[in-house]
């Protein structure tokens, strides 16, 4: 593994992340060998959120470097050479509540941690998630919502779930600025987050694997 | 004695001031920052039709300002339907417009300046402002987008006036101007039903909180013009370009909390912030881009005879440090999520708590864990008395009304010091 684009992405260098993926391709290198770098560093950013040494700033244009090496990189990569996707998930914001930051944020470091993410966007009516758990035979779905309303929009869209007899096969987590433990007794959620970094802590634990 | 009107004005007001000024109040206080649909949902009514009713939403926030025992009346936070329908507001969304009834209005961020028009906006701000970013925010402004006006000096005279006349009759002009005098005959409306409803107040011995509002300079670019997104990409991207924009838009966040306080004879100020709470920026890019526009706009309100009432969006127990060192007994900090024990340790002798009580407990808790939280405050914050019993953001709208009222009932039980 080469540390020289992990450096640049987590120095935040995105000039120099992109010239030294053009380098590396220019120079015959297979492309999956720079993706799995790229991933790495990412996977070391989400660390560093996790131990607070990072902060939102740095997941969104971490992020955005990653987008931009991603388009780079694509073209190059058939499908089935794909790596391997550690587990899928639903999210969405819940109804009643337009709010996406929080949620995008969340997707961004689930989508570049390799789970296979399914984002329904916002005020996401309770049969929507449940087609799309169906859909994708999701393991993990998140609740997103910004606004006390969404107390109860979570609740409903977890009965939903329930009803649609598909309960058993996924984990629930919710998150969101007025989201704590209270929250998630009343939503009937297995998990709530304070932030991605706790996301990205529930998914790995609910799908087997390491954050 | 019962006490007048006047006297439990006053007597509210000395509270208040005594908690801020860091003496010892005679009793634990709850004073809600603001409400929105909460006294709407316990009448049983819609909140489209407060949001177009402005005496109507007066008339019910006093009514539970009454019925819960608040001691002031709380600050109206519903922006006015028709006033937003008139200009076709782009910016917001709101209940009776394209949300349901019963949604809250909502803000709708993005980029209304986009990165690579940075430049623009700082060469010509009040032009810049006019032609892209309001036809972005409303849609009635979308003539200014395409009319090229000269610059307005060229026409301030007598015989060129004639000159503005193919602009005033460009396409969408009489649409503008005639939703420009119903915003007008609308916003009036509610301002004089608001003003109404601080007079009825005062007689009845309730202080108003604040009438003037004012953000921080960081949160006016990355709320309004740049989005999260945008004004995060802009601290690697073109850092010195949004430490600009912040320049720029500092005298407005000043200005516009004095001139609002000036005109309606206040002394307080409500100050909304967003984007500084721990998780949001590392400690460096908190000290290079937010405190110090902030700060400016503290002693401004100071220096002027303002009250500042910052409301600590999200989790600010990582900057506890840098809330310490602002003058002492200044400054009515009002608390969304942090850590009570670490506040009192390291603000406790720089500023009164206020709020934290959690939202979830209101909405779907029961009256007793309210009244858990409540003592818990009150034993923390007791032997100063520096507290102010509030939510995070004041009353929420899904509250239930048995567990607002355990927060007033807590308050008199535990509060009397």
């Amino acid at each position: 593994m080469s540390t020289e684009l992990t450096d640049a992405i987590l120095a935040m260098n995105e000039d120099g992340a992109l010239k030294i993926v053009k380098d590396r391709l220019d120079a015959g290198e297979a492309p999956e060998a720079v993706l799995d770098d790229a991933r790495s560093a990412m996977t070391t950013l989400g660390d560093q959120f996790a131990c607070e040494e990072v902060f939102i700033p740095e997941l969104i244009m971490g992020g955005e470097i990653m987008k931009g090496i991603a388009a780079e990189l694509k073209p190059r990569i058939t499908a089935g050479e794909a790596a391997e996707k550690r587990g899928t998930i639903v999210l969405g914001t819940v109804h009643g509540d337009i709010h996406d930051i929080g949620k995008d944020v969340v997707v961004m470091m689930l989508e570049v941690s390799g789970y296979e993410v399914h984002d329904l966007g916002i005020d996401v009516p309770v049969e929507s998630f449940v087609a799309a758990i169906q859909e994708h035979g999701a393991q993990v779905v998140g609740l997103s919502g910004l606004l006390t309303l969404a107390f109860d929009a979570m609740k409903d869209t977890i009965e939903g779930i329930d009803a649609a007899g598909l309960r058993g096969q996924v984990k629930i987590m919710i998150g969101g600025s007025p989201v704590d433990e209270q929250v998630c007794t009343y939503s009937g959620a297995d998990g709530w987050g304070r932030d991605a970094a706790a996301a990205l802590q529930m998914a790995a634990d609910w799908t087997g694997g390491a954050a | 004695m019962t006490p007048t009107p006047q006297e439990l004005y006053a007597q509210r007001e000395q509270r208040f001031n005594d908690i801020v000024a860091l003496k010892k109040p005679d009793k634990i206080p709850v004073m809600p920052l603001m409400m929105h649909y909460f006294p709407n949902k316990i009448a049983g009514v819609s909140n489209a039709a407060v949001q177009a009713d402005h005496f109507l939403m007066t008339k019910l926030m006093k009514e539970a300002t009454l019925k819960f025992g608040f001691e002031w009346g709380a600050a109206v936070g519903v922006p006015p339907a028709k006033s937003c329908e008139a200009l076709q507001m782009k910016q917001l969304r709101w209940p009776g417009g394209d949300l349901p009834d019963d949604a809250p209005f909502q803000w709708v961020e993005g980029e209304y300046i986009q990165a690579d028009e940075v430049d623009q906006f700082l060469a010509d701000p009040n032009g810049f402002a006019m032609r892209t970013i309001l036809p972005r925010i409303a849609g009635i402004f979308q003539p200014l987008s395409f009319i090229q006006f000269p610059p307005t000096y060229w026409l301030a005279n007598a015989y060129s006036t004639i000159l503005l006349a193919p602009f005033l009759s460009a396409p969408g002009m009489k649409e503008m101007f005639e939703g420009m005098a119903a915003f007008a005959a609308d916003a009036q409306d509610y301002m004089a039903a608001e003003g109404a409803y601080w007079g009825e107040m005062a007689a009845m011995g309730y202080p108003c909180p604040f009438v003037g509002v004012g953000f921080p300079a960081f949160d006016l670019v990355s709320d309004y013009f740049r989005s999260l997104r945008g004004s995060t990409l802009d601290m690697f991207r073109q850092p010195d370009k949004l430490l600009a924009m912040i320049d720029v838009m500092l005298p407005a966040s000043i200005n516009l909390i004095i001139g609002a306080c000036k005109a309606t004879n206040t002394t307080r100020a409500f100050i909304p912030m967003h984007r500084g709470a721990g998780g949001f920026m590392s400690d460096e890019q908190f000290e290079k881009f937010y405190w110090p526009s902030f700060t400016a706009l503290i002693y401004a309100c100071i220096e002027n005879g303002i009250t500042p009432m910052p409301l600590f969006e999200g989790d600010y127990t990582p900057r506890l440090k840098y809330l310490a060192t602002l003058p002492p007994g200044k400054v009515a900090a009002h608390m969304d999520k942090i850590d009570r024990k670490k506040f009192k340790e390291l603000c406790g002798d720089t500023m009164c708590f206020w709020g934290n009580v959690p939202p979830s407990l209101l909405a779907t808790g029961t009256p007793q864990q309210v009244k858990d939280d409540v003592k818990e405050l009150i034993d923390l914050f007791g032997d100063t008395g520096a507290l102010i019993i509030d939510s995070t953001v004041g009353i929420p709208d899904e509250a239930r009304p048995e567990n607002v009222l355990a927060l007033r009932e807590a308050a008199d039980e535990y509060g009397v010091l």
